[in-house]
């Protein structure tokens, strides 16, 4: 340009487009951030519209699914794996893998799970979904943690996969053996982060929960309508305590997918004061005597009470937690989420957590408004990025 | 055929930039007659370059932006480094007074 020659606009701007181009082409390819933005940007719309759109299918790698047995002293461990049919690029060394502990009801051919597991393997990582015969039968085990840790321990010698960034994805029920695998000393140093969708934190306070009908928000309480689903798994997960009288019994009370009739008094009368209290607590009758009722447990069910929750081995993770819970969860109230939150900030442990109202429980809600895309699209964008940033 | 088509896609976004370069005057002031053509070339080669680049150090994803910044260097960088070499080839070979 010669002196005194004044740059038209149309340069200019062509020029500033390229610097851009150039800028964001080095930040999404070369920094660690920039590439897990990428793959965030690709994933958060499969996520939201449950499959996988042209460009993550037209960019993302081919993928290839095996399913695999393992055996453990309680029992098999299924595996479906999800990976990329190509091999692990040299940069930045090694595929990330998550384990998925998909939590009690599992089902392996639900569309969403497969949709998740398929676009993250579209995005170079390696996805393996945990089921055991527990899970499948609506009973939380903390026996299932042996999976979880035999999982992990077989991803870090998994072809391509670096075993610094393994990373546990946890739904629902999956957050008890999930958090004891990942207090396990074992493997405790070595998992990259473990992202939790609707977990709880303790569950005698879910019992509480569930007896009052009510969680506390920030100090305010506030009524929660409770589904049939958490009320039939504790009713599973506790009847190998009962006797096989009382297990028909409550277990008869709280089926899947419906709210039967309570308990007759003759029928509440054929059980033990442990699992009538059990019972009132689920049934949530009596919620002016939730403290009495809980006291009236077993010490076997304590100890399960106990055994099942995070809250016991919060201290022995090291990890960090991102913490993310429907707003309205009927499952498991959000309530849990922020006191799993509010013992990780006294412990100063990292951790986020973010409240949605774009999941039902875990599944994505459909005819979702412009208004709820905006305020939690971001959010849910941003905790995918802190999940594929550990390989990227 | 999903090689061809990246490539494809590749050639088609390196024009681009290429497009944007000759809109900005990258191209130097010696290539008045076709030099627009060459920085397109230029742009899809590099863009091409690029991506199987980024395919192959950093996965199919990563592709797509290496390709870009690559293209967007290419047409910033190789016109001025082209003309420079043939000036100084033209220099070279110019007799010199005994």
């Amino acid at each position: 340009m010669r002196v005194g020659q004044r740059a038209k606009p149309g340069r200019v701007v062509a020029r500033v487009i390229l610097a851009l181009l150039f800028c964001l082409g080095c930040f999404l390819s070369l920094v660690p951030l920039g590439r897990a933005v990428m793959r965030s940007s690709l994933l958060l719309p499969a996520l939201l519209s449950a499959s996988s759109p042209a460009p993550l299918k037209l960019i993302g790698d081919p993928v290839r699914y095996t399913s695999r047995t393992l055996s453990t002293p309680n029992g098999p461990v299924y595996l479906d794996i999800y990976e990329p049919a190509t091999p692990a690029p040299p940069i930045p060394g090694g595929r990330e893998a998550i384990i998925n502990v998909v939590g009690v009801g599992y089902y392996r051919h639900d569309p969403q799970l497969i949709n998740l597991s398929e676009s993250f393997a579209r995005e170079g990582i390696v996805v393996v979904n945990i089921g055991t015969p527990a899970m499948f039968e609506f009973k939380i085990s903390a026996q299932d943690a042996q999976a979880v840790v035999r999982t992990f321990e077989l991803m870090e010698h998994w072809p391509g996969v670096n075993p610094r960034h393994i990373g546990l994805l946890v739904i629902c029920a999956g957050i008890t053996p999930a958090s004891l695998a990942a207090a396990d000393p074992r493997i405790r140093d070595r998992v990259a982060f473990i992202a939790v969708l609707a977990g709880y934190f303790d569950v005698a306070e879910l019992l509480r929960n569930l007896g009052t009908r009510s969680q506390v928000i920030n100090g305010h309480v506030q009524p929660w309508h409770a589904d049939s689903t958490p009320l039939y798994t504790l009713a599973r997960t506790v009847s190998d305590l009962l006797t096989p009288t009382e297990s028909r019994l409550i277990e008869g009370a709280f089926p899947l997918g419906k709210y039967n009739p309570p308990l007759t008094r003759q029928q509440q009368a054929r059980l033990s004061p442990a699992a009538a209290a059990f019972y009132h607590l689920l049934e949530g009758d009596e919620p002016g005597s939730v403290d009495r009722n809980l006291a009236a447990l077993s010490p076997q069910m304590k100890a399960l009470l106990v055994r099942l929750s995070p809250k016991s081995v919060i201290g022995q993770i090291r990890a960090p937690i991102y913490l993310l819970h429907e707003r309205n969860d009927t499952i498991v109230p959000f309530s849990q989420s922020l006191e799993f939150a509010g013992a990780l900030e006294r412990l100063h442990h990292p951790y986020t957590l973010a409240g949605y109202g774009i999941f039902s429980h875990v599944t994505v809600e459909s005819n979702l408004g412009l208004a709820q895309w905006l305020s939690d699209g971001p959010k849910l964008f941003m905790a995918i990025t802190r999940v594929v940033q550990a390989g990227s | 055929m999903l090689p061809l088509m990246l490539s494809l896609c590749w050639l088609g976004l390196g024009m681009l930039i290429g497009a944007l370069a000759n809109a900005a005057k990258l191209r130097p002031a010696a290539w008045a007659r076709r030099g627009w053509m060459v920085v397109l070339g230029i742009g899809a080669l590099v863009a091409l370059l690029g991506g199987w680049l980024g395919a192959a150090l950093l996965g199919l994803t990563f592709a797509w932006p290496t390709a870009v910044w690559c293209a967007v260097l290419g047409v910033a960088l190789l016109p001025r480094l082209i003309a420079w070499w043939g000036a100084r080839r033209r220099a070279y070979r110019r007799p010199r007074p005994i």
